[in-house]
């Protein structure tokens, strides 16, 4: 029997409506209804995640704060010719004294947190001018030269780095976060240049914490492996007393297991102490295990273990058994059986582990802040300075943004390389 | 929409839900400190209640409350530079009109003037003082067979006493250690530091002959454990954590008061407290001389208000087991004489500068 839907004669439901109308009309109603049942969740995650996130990267290139409070100084600052004269004209000294004058003291005061980032000093030199500046604009007596006069109450105004350092807030949406964020800069022309010799840290310390990441991924690999393996070809009930062993301390908390790792690897700790009662050791000759980058690596390396452990358990238990048996029966020897019929099965496995690994040790704060000592110290360590100390929250977008950008390039390169769709937690 | 986004913010960014209440809340660092506030600040006050909460310092938390305009603390305890910094940006509520209604010494000295006599002209104009606290070096005399370390140069000395030292993860009391040891005179540091260019270098350049030494760490209990364990010889700590160790552990640790930073420890109101008025009652309460003595009897950070310090003298032993305090006490009129007295207003100026080349320099 031939239905043709595209005739004049439209095919009715019971009730009379149009049969592609009610089909519509119910399929409309089931969206609707998983968009509803969906609703909270979506709700939670643009709230939580996408909102904050997003508010993080704004921050990371925006100015307009300070571009509020200083907006006539910077107007007339770009018309100064560098080249010609040494300090800026008239003419921006006076637009420097009437945005202070006539600004909101607390404007003013988060301008001058930004505006010390740039250059070491300008908190001091704002609020010393500003309180002068009170005073003149209570007694109207206002100067002839604005510059003489500022010049004449600190002289840290003649001081041309100062002036220099302000081509780096001329922007509301800045990029400066950025290059700081990798040791460089802005010089008076607005050029991007490296930052001064003894200042240059973050370059380092992303080297730093790719290097400790890539580590502790390769050792918990190197350790997962084995313990996985045996894991899931063990009988249940011995299987399932190991597992205890790899959650146990999963579940402990990180501090104990941190401190727990100082107690073991300092100086006087027991493995140094084991070793020189065993005379592999002098008294003198103790190993520093601990409080520098070794440390960081073996800490996170056990703290991070079961989440390498457990994808690749879950990948292994399903392998069936009879993969290997088949490929020894027709005569590859049990190393070769390994290598090409056992571990190209575990990939998933492998990568979703690696994944999960590196993506939480790139990002990794308590355990480095407590054993890193003086170079296990990770990118971490400086957001979470600049979120507390300097309130230097651009510089903190910065970081974070390019740790974000890091992960998603590293997500992209995994779904070239080996397809998101081979991840396999389980 | 800005308003509404930061709000959103704050709610990640604060798990627990707030409930309104007349209760003060006060935030400060915890351990046997926030214990010893408690004691002379809360349990001698019976005008309200006050309760503590705990916070890892910075302003970071303070400014998120006050950008999203629900502010739950009422009171910080927070370091000088950052009293500063918090009142610049209006973090802090400006009290200053209020001084006038803080308690005098029993002599009838104002506070302000209380305080200069203890050193402490830069009072910032949002908050109300607490205690002097210090980066002091210390030792174990057991772990020194012959002659024992005495002053700051022998921290820099490795040749004469070796074995490791201890050292915090930031800049802020090394530097000026260091300097002393270079031969500066403790009360000129700052001056060395503003005046002379190269002044951070030469700092740099006398961490640098100890530098394989030095184990740093970044808890403030770790000092004490590393010099029991014998992991160091002689470690940087903050002075209440030892004075802690020896008056109520039985320790023995003796301490190189030489060339010591002393550093001020403020209580400020926030801006946009929930309880404004209640709040500023107890801090006039807690910034009184009598409840800074109070204090002492169960930590040894020094009262900032000089009155503070003759109530101690007189009532000596003044700690809560029954031991003479002062000898644990950082700014003894004798021992200013051979301390840095810290400059908040250059530090929160330079810290971020020079924290950022001290992290440079450890990790290299």
């Amino acid at each position: 029997m031939e239905v043709n839907i595209s005739t004049a004669e439209q095919i009715l439901t019971t009730d009379g409506v149009p049969l592609k109308v009610s089909l519509r009309k119910t399929e409309r109603r089931n969206k609707i209804r998983a968009f509803l049942l969906v609703f909270p969740l979506l709700l939670f995650i643009i709230v939580t995640f996408i909102v904050p996130i997003g508010d993080m990267l704004l921050r990371s290139v925006d100015d307009s704060q300070i571009n509020e409070v200083y907006g006539k100084t910077f107007e007339e600052y770009i018309k100064w010719d560098k080249e010609k004269d040494q300090l800026p004209p008239e003419a921006v000294y006076k637009a420097l004294f009437e945005d202070i004058a006539y600004g909101e003291k607390i404007k003013i005061g988060r301008a001058i947190t930004r505006m010390n980032y740039s250059k070491s000093g300008w908190k001091s030199l704002i609020k010393k001018t500003r309180r002068q500046i009170n005073k003149i604009v209570k007694s109207e007596e206002f100067p002839t030269s604005y510059k003489d006069w500022l010049i004449e109450i600190n002289e840290d105004w003649a001081d041309p780095t100062f002036w220099y350092s302000m081509s780096q807030m001329l922007n509301e949406r800045t990029s400066i976060y950025y290059w700081n964020a990798i040791d460089r800069t802005f010089d008076q022309d607005s050029n991007v240049v490296m930052q001064p010799e003894n200042r240059r840290l973050y370059v380092a310390t992303w080297i730093k914490t790719f290097k400790v990441s890539v580590y502790v991924t390769f050792f918990c690999l190197i350790l997962g492996f084995p313990v996985a393996h045996l894991l899931a070809n063990l009988p249940l009930r011995y299987s399932n007393l190991l597992m205890i062993f790899v959650l146990l301390p999963f579940w402990t908390s990180l501090l104990v297991r941190t401190t727990a790792w100082i107690v073991m690897l300092q100086q006087n700790g027991v493995i140094n102490g084991v070793l020189v009662w065993l005379g592999i050791l002098s008294d003198e000759g103790r190993i520093q295990m601990v409080y520098n980058q070794t440390g960081t690596i073996i800490a996170m390396t056990q703290i991070l273990l079961p989440f390498m452990v457990l994808p690749l358990y879950s990948v292994m238990k399903v392998i069936p058994k009879s993969h290997m048996r088949a490929a020894q029966n027709l005569g590859a020897k049990p190393a070769n059986a390994f290598r090409r019929v056992y571990l190209p099965q575990t990939v998933p496995g492998m990568s979703a582990g690696g994944l999960l690994v590196f993506v939480l040790a790139i990002g990794y704060f308590i355990t480095p802040e407590l054993v890193g000592g003086k170079d296990g110290q990770l990118i971490g360590h400086w957001i979470a300075y600049h979120l507390k100390t300097t309130l230097n929250w651009g510089l903190c977008a910065a970081l974070g943004g390019i740790l974000l950008g890091i992960m998603l390039v590293l997500y992209w390169l995994y779904n070239k390389i080996v397809g998101i769709d081979n991840i396999k937690l389980g | 929409m800005s308003k509404l986004l930061k709000a959103f913010l704050f709610a990640s960014f604060i798990a627990f839900p707030y409930t309104a209440s007349a209760d003060v809340t006060v935030a400060s660092w915890g351990g046997a400190y926030t214990e010893s506030q408690i004691k002379a600040y809360v349990d001698t006050y019976d005008a309200g209640t006050v309760k503590f909460e705990n916070y890892n310092g910075g302003l970071g938390e303070i400014r998120a409350q006050v950008e999203s305009g629900s502010v739950i603390w009422d009171v910080v305890d927070v370091l000088p530079d950052e009293a500063i910094t918090g009142c610049d940006e209006g973090l802090f509520e400006d009290i200053s009109a209020e001084y006038a209604n803080f308690t005098p010494a029993p002599d009838g000295t104002g506070m302000i003037e209380d305080m200069a006599n203890s050193g402490v002209t830069n009072l910032s104009d949002c908050c109300a003082p607490q205690i002097f606290w210090t980066y002091v070096v210390f030792y174990d005399p057991d772990a020194f067979s012959g002659e024992k370390p005495s002053k700051i140069a022998d921290f820099f000395d490795t040749t004469k006493f070796p074995g490791k030292r201890g050292v915090h993860t930031w800049a802020n009391g090394f530097i000026q250690m260091a300097l002393v040891a270079d031969g500066v005179a403790p009360d000129a540091v700052y001056i060395v530091l503003k005046d002379q260019t190269g002044a951070v270098d030469r700092a740099f350049a006398k961490m640098d002959t100890i530098k394989d030494d030095i184990v740093h760490w970044s808890a403030g209990s770790k000092p004490l454990e590393l010099v029991k364990s014998g992991e160091v010889v002689m470690s940087i700590a903050y002075n209440g954590r030892v004075g802690a160790a020896n008056l109520s552990e039985g320790e023995n640790f003796e301490y190189i008061w030489e060339g010591q930073l002393i550093e001020q420890e403020y209580i400020c109101l926030v801006s946009g407290s929930p309880n404004r008025d209640e709040a500023l009652a107890w801090m006039i309460h807690a910034s009184s001389p009598a409840s800074q003595a109070e204090q002492a009897k169960y930590i040894t950070y020094g009262p900032m208000r000089a009155s503070g310090i003759d109530i101690i003298k007189a009532g000596e032993p003044w700690f809560h087991t029954g031991i003479d305090v002062m000898g644990h006490m950082p700014n003894t009129p004798e021992l200013l004489k051979i301390s840095v007295m810290g400059d908040p207003e250059w530090w929160s100026d330079n810290g971020a500068e020079i924290d950022e080349r001290y992290g440079a320099w450890m990790g290299n």
